[in-house]
């Protein structure tokens, strides 16, 4: 594993190179939408700390980001005894009730296998939008909290979106180094062990609860530093903001990026983005198949074009395209988790 | 909010409404089931194929054929989908991580929504059921005729599922292709097939669910979804491998449901999903299984 | 002397005015936000409804010799996306405006952004009070249709003035949309506000309201107040006509269009009350009108993707009826356009001869009175049709 080292890191200093520098060369719309892809990616990676890594499914960490985004909301107008609370603050306090969630969520979770699992967090996901609809006072309802707009701090001369860009992906590569540290030490290891058979875990020491438990509140805590910055982003929250379809949209993200693969989950979070986005630009490029002539505008149009691009990509890649990439690349890519 | 006062006549009325509610879970619930337990698989797009096979009913009816012409041709093609959705869609992905299958079900359902808006647009239309809208007397209590009628008909059809398994060959193969395909293919079961079967079956039961609940909802591509949400609720609350599970807990869950929703006020409409949620996770934490289900419990 | 006028001269020919985004010596381009995907996608033909008309003014010639670009966006009825959208219409796209978005919630969670960049929120497609009322605070935006909270109000006067003894039942969607049309209820019967004796809230993931509907005819009520959404409101009379309840019916008018009306069970829909301001191209009162013939051929000839069911939708009639008063704005601001002289148009409106809503409506503003369309008339439901009765009345909020 010592030998796989150097790659790595020099993988990781080009990752952020590039991300320090191409908002000079993007427009400034643009870097809005990388922000959005950032926000996205930081939830993939939670995401397969827990199913890539100690294998539990959950349908639910759209929920986790819905915790997130309501904190940042309800710090940031309801404030702390009417102090309210500067944006940037409220970020890791959103990751920290959210990952306090996903504890909560992965203690009963540990006696719930496979699909028992997948069911009850989406059915997590499913539940939660209610909550703001039901304590509309304190959370909204449906009609919603709307923060202030964001703006960069200390008037640094710079726009929003550009600003919006650097701090996801500033905090985006600070959790990434984060992940990446923990799976190569102590937790990896165990999680690991855990995913490939708990028995054989157990046997040997590893506390398949604490790790299982641990692993939730993790990619809990990622989810929810995710979703507190894409409120700050919108400067509004309400149940649709953080839909059921938006925990469905993230496992999507995790399967056709791969699992395991860095490159992939950037994949998957770009993927997100755009076919919920751009649509007409997909539709777009289908139109060149003869016979063929899709109107994106046309109701029910997108949703096909989305549900085809999952089916065949499915059935094309099955270990997504971290899984091609690897095959193609082998062991000169970038990979965030080493497999023995 | 102002809630009205109890009376009996009420609550019989609620119970029957549940019960009809719960009738619909069930029929869905058991389509969950029984390709669950064939091929190991969450059909996320149960819901969507039976409001397509619905749209496809109505679309018959609507070219002058009656309710109970059409009902066999719209079975008949719900098959046929079914099973050329196994062959074309699933098969592929029959090895590949859970994950994997779950996104090609999920895409599957959005397609089929689409489709749907496509061919026949979004606005809410009519379904003519078979059953009158009377209502009778029960004792005191006016019921619909409908709602028994919709009862009725998700009996028979489980009870004459119930009769295939049991005590047909065929159903006795799809019984052993589920639990154990490798034995299956040994004494000649074309196991690939009898999953296909399964699939087959699963939307004819949705087919029935959604021509039965349709005169009451109103048709559109979405009417579904929230019943599918209920359904995995009673197909999980019941046990994924279970059938009688599937139809004993799409029962209990429209019935408790219902009841609390109505007659306890925190819970009103707003918390009907979530409640739910809750009844099934904390009924998981003490029999792993559901109700009825079995989990490999590993002691370490 | 000389010097100075040509100094003068000189530096006033740089000084060229700076541009206003979203307009060229022959384009004018507008943008929108509208559900095309999810659940309420069939409101995104509003914006289906807007873009044929534009078609058909520009090929007569376009606005004072501009042609309107309108690029509308996808947002699914997610108040992100809209962001996402809005931003991308005001910094990609380079709009003049954003007009008739779709949805309260999508359109408060642009708000702020669109009047801090200054850009116009014109004829915001939702009927909560706060997009006319509250100018001082948000001057760049500006409501269309009359509020849901005046809609109630009407239905509260028309109780207290013509039904005796009255016991009011009321479902209502447990939303801002439903609580709006409760409170101007409550509002509308005033001292008789007791008479409301039994209401329930349902959320819009419920199945079916029969539940709700059963409850409320356990409280004896004779009216009903259907204050609920689509499919909502058809399940609300499937299960009136089942329980065999036959109260007095008043249904919102979002849900009162003849299409939908026509497929509920008759008993239960006949005598029902609702308002109407706009022109329903089912309803076979507007059958030989000259708007709705109007409305028709526009959308055979230059709607994209529309089919026969399209020409009976009243999504794409209010989508036209809107295009019709952007396209009269455009004309009041003028050759010089520019964002002020847009928003200064939209506030000083008095358009009569919209083909698309009841003759005799004036849609009148000033920048104190921000509610475009505040008239309608009263309407009875029998035979299968809508009845209109009165004359015109006023929604007007205050």
């Amino acid at each position: 594993m010592r030998s796989k080292l150097w790659p790595e890191l020099a993988g990781f200093a080009a990752l952020a190179l590039v991300v320090a520098a191409l908002p000079r060369f993007i427009s400034d719309f643009r870097a809005r939408e990388l922000a959005i892809v950032g926000m996205y990616f930081i939830a993939l990676l939670g995401l397969s700390i827990l199913t890539g890594y100690s294998g539990q499914i959950s349908l639910g960490n759209g929920a986790f980001m819905a915790i997130g985004g309501y904190t940042t909301a309800v710090l940031s107008v309801n404030g702390v005894y009417g102090h309210q609370i500067r944006d940037l603050w409220t970020i890791p306090i959103a990751g920290v009730i959210a990952g306090v969630a996903g504890l909560l969520v992965g203690v009963p979770a540990l006696r719930l296998s496979g699909v028992y699992l997948a069911l009850i967090t989406f059915g997590i996901a499913v539940s939660f939008p209610q909550l703001p609809k039901k304590f509309d006072h304190f959370l909204g309802g449906t009609t919603g909290k709307i923060l202030n707009l964001a703006k960069p701090p200390f008037g640094l001369a710079t726009t929003t979106n550009n600003w919006m860009y650097y701090l996801t992906w500033g905090i985006a590569l600070v959790l990434l180094g984060v992940a990446w540290w923990l799976v190569r030490g102590k937790t990896g290891r165990a999680l690991k062990a855990i995913r490939d058979s708990e028995v054989a875990a157990a046997s040997s020491g590893v506390s398949l609860a604490t790790y299982k438990t641990f692993a939730f509140g993790i990619s809990a805590f990622y989810a929810g530093v995710a979703g507190s910055l894409y409120a700050i982003a919108n400067a509004y929250v309400n149940p649709d903001v953080f839909p059921i379809i938006l925990s469905v949209y993230l496992v999507v993200g995790l399967a056709v990026g791969g699992v395991d693969s860095l490159v992939g989950l950037i994949f998957g979070a770009g993927l997100i983005y755009f076919l919920q986005n751009h649509a007409d630009t997909v539709a777009g490029w289908i139109n060149h198949l003869p016979a063929l002539s899709l109107d994106p505008k046309q109701p029910g149009i997108p949703s096909m074009i989305f549900g085809a691009v999952l089916i065949v990509v499915m059935l094309l890649l099955p270990t997504g395209v971290g899984g091609l990439v690897r095959r193609l690349f082998g062991s000169l890519t970038s990979r965030l988790y080493t497999r023995s | 909010m102002v809630l009205a006062a109890f009376t009996w006549t009420e609550f019989a009325q609620q119970l029957a409404a549940g019960i009809r509610e719960g009738a619909i879970y069930a029929g869905l619930a058991l389509a969950i089931v029984i390709i669950y337990r064939s091929t190991r698989v969450i059909n996320f797009a149960q819901g969507e194929m039976a409001t397509f096979t619905t749209f496809i009913a109505w679309s018959l009816m609507n070219h002058g054929l009656s309710f109970w012409t059409a009902f066999p041709i719209v079975l008949a093609i719900a098959f046929a989908g079914g099973v050329a959705i196994e062959r074309v869609v699933i098969r592929p992905v029959e090895g590949a991580p859970v994950v994997t299958v779950v996104i090609v079900t999920l895409g599957l359902a959005l397609l089929l929504n689409g489709l749907m808006s496509v061919i026949w647009g979004g606005a809410n239309r009519q379904f003519h059921g078979p059953f009158s809208t009377r209502t009778i007397d029960v004792a005191g209590v006016p019921i619909s005729v409908q709602d028994i009628g919709i009862v009725a008909v998700s009996v028979g059809l489980v009870g004459l599922l119930a009769l295939f398994f049991r005590f047909t060959k065929l159903g006795l193969a799809l019984r052993a292709a589920a639990v154990n395909p490798e034995s299956s293919r040994l004494v000649g079961i074309r196991v690939g097939w009898m999953l296909a079967l399964g699939w087959g079956i699963a939307a004819v039961l949705g087919a029935v669910a959604g021509m039965m609940i349709a005169p009451v909802v109103f048709l559109d591509p979405n009417m579904m979804q929230t019943i599918l949400l209920y359904a995995f609720a009673a197909a999980v609350l019941g046990g994924l491998d279970s059938p009688i599970g599937a139809v004993v807990g799409g029962i209990l869950l429209g019935v408790t449901i219902t009841l609390l929703g109505r007659y306890v006020g925190f819970i009103g409409s707003t918390l009907k999903l979530p409640a739910a949620l809750m009844l099934i996770l904390v009924l998981l934490l003490v029999r792993p299984g559901g109700l009825f289900g079995r989990v490999a419990v590993r002691r370490v | 002397m000389c010097a100075i006028v040509a100094a003068v001269a000189v530096t006033s020919a740089d000084a060229r005015p700076v541009a206003t985004p979203g307009v060229t010596a022959d384009e004018i381009h507008l943008g929108s936000s509208v559900p095309l995907s999810g659940e309420a996608a069939i409101a995104g033909n509003v914006a289906r409804g807007i873009e044929a008309y534009f078609k058909y003014v520009n090929d007569k010639g376009g606005v004072l010799g501009r042609k309107i670009t309108f690029t509308y966006l996808d947002d699914g009825y997610d108040p992100g996306r809209a962001v996402n959208n809005t931003i991308r219409l005001i910094q990609q796209e380079q709009v003049l405006a954003v007009f008739s978005s779709l949805g309260t919630s999508n359109n408060l969670a642009v708000r702020k952004l669109l009047n801090d960049a200054k850009v116009p929120q014109l004829y915001v497609s939702s009927g909560a009070t706060t997009f006319g009322r509250d100018y001082k605070k948000y001057p760049w935006t500006i409501g269309y249709i009359p509020p849901y909270s005046e809609e109630g109000e009407l239905y509260g006067r028309y109780v207290v003035k013509n039904i005796k003894k009255p016991k009011i039942a009321v479902l209502y969607q447990n939303d801002d949309y439903g609580r709006d049309l409760l409170g101007g209820l409550k509002r509308g019967l005033g001292s008789k506000a007791k008479s409301i004796v039994a209401s329930v809230g349902y959320d819009p993931t419920s199945a079916d309201v029969q539940p709700q509907v059963t409850q409320l005819k356990a409280s004896k009520a004779n009216v009903l107040m259907v204050f609920a959404f689509g499919k909502f409101s058809l399940q609300a009379f499937n299960a009136v006509s089942r329980l065999g309840w036959k109260p007095q019916i008043f249904v919102n008018d979002v849900s009162s269009a003849s299409a939908l009306m026509a497929i509920v069970p008759q008993n239960a829909a006949n005598g029902s009350i609702s308002i109407v301001f706009g022109k329903d191209p089912a309803s076979p009162l507007w059958r030989n009108d000259k708007g709705v013939r109007l409305f028709q051929s526009i959308l055979r000839k230059y709607g994209s993707s529309v089919n026969s069911r399209d020409l009976k939708d009243g999504y794409f009639t209010a989508g036209m009826a809107t295009a019709y008063t952007m396209v009269d704005t455009l004309k009041r601001a003028g050759k010089t356009l520019t964002r002020q002289s847009v928003m200064n148009a939209a506030t000083h409106l008095n358009e009569k001869g919209n083909p698309f809503v009841l003759p005799g409506i004036v849609l009148h503003t000033t920048p104190s009175s921000r509610f475009p369309l505040t008239q309608v008339r009263l309407q009875r439901w029998s035979g299968n049709a809508w009845h209109p009765f009165g004359k015109l009345i006023s929604a007007k909020p205050g």
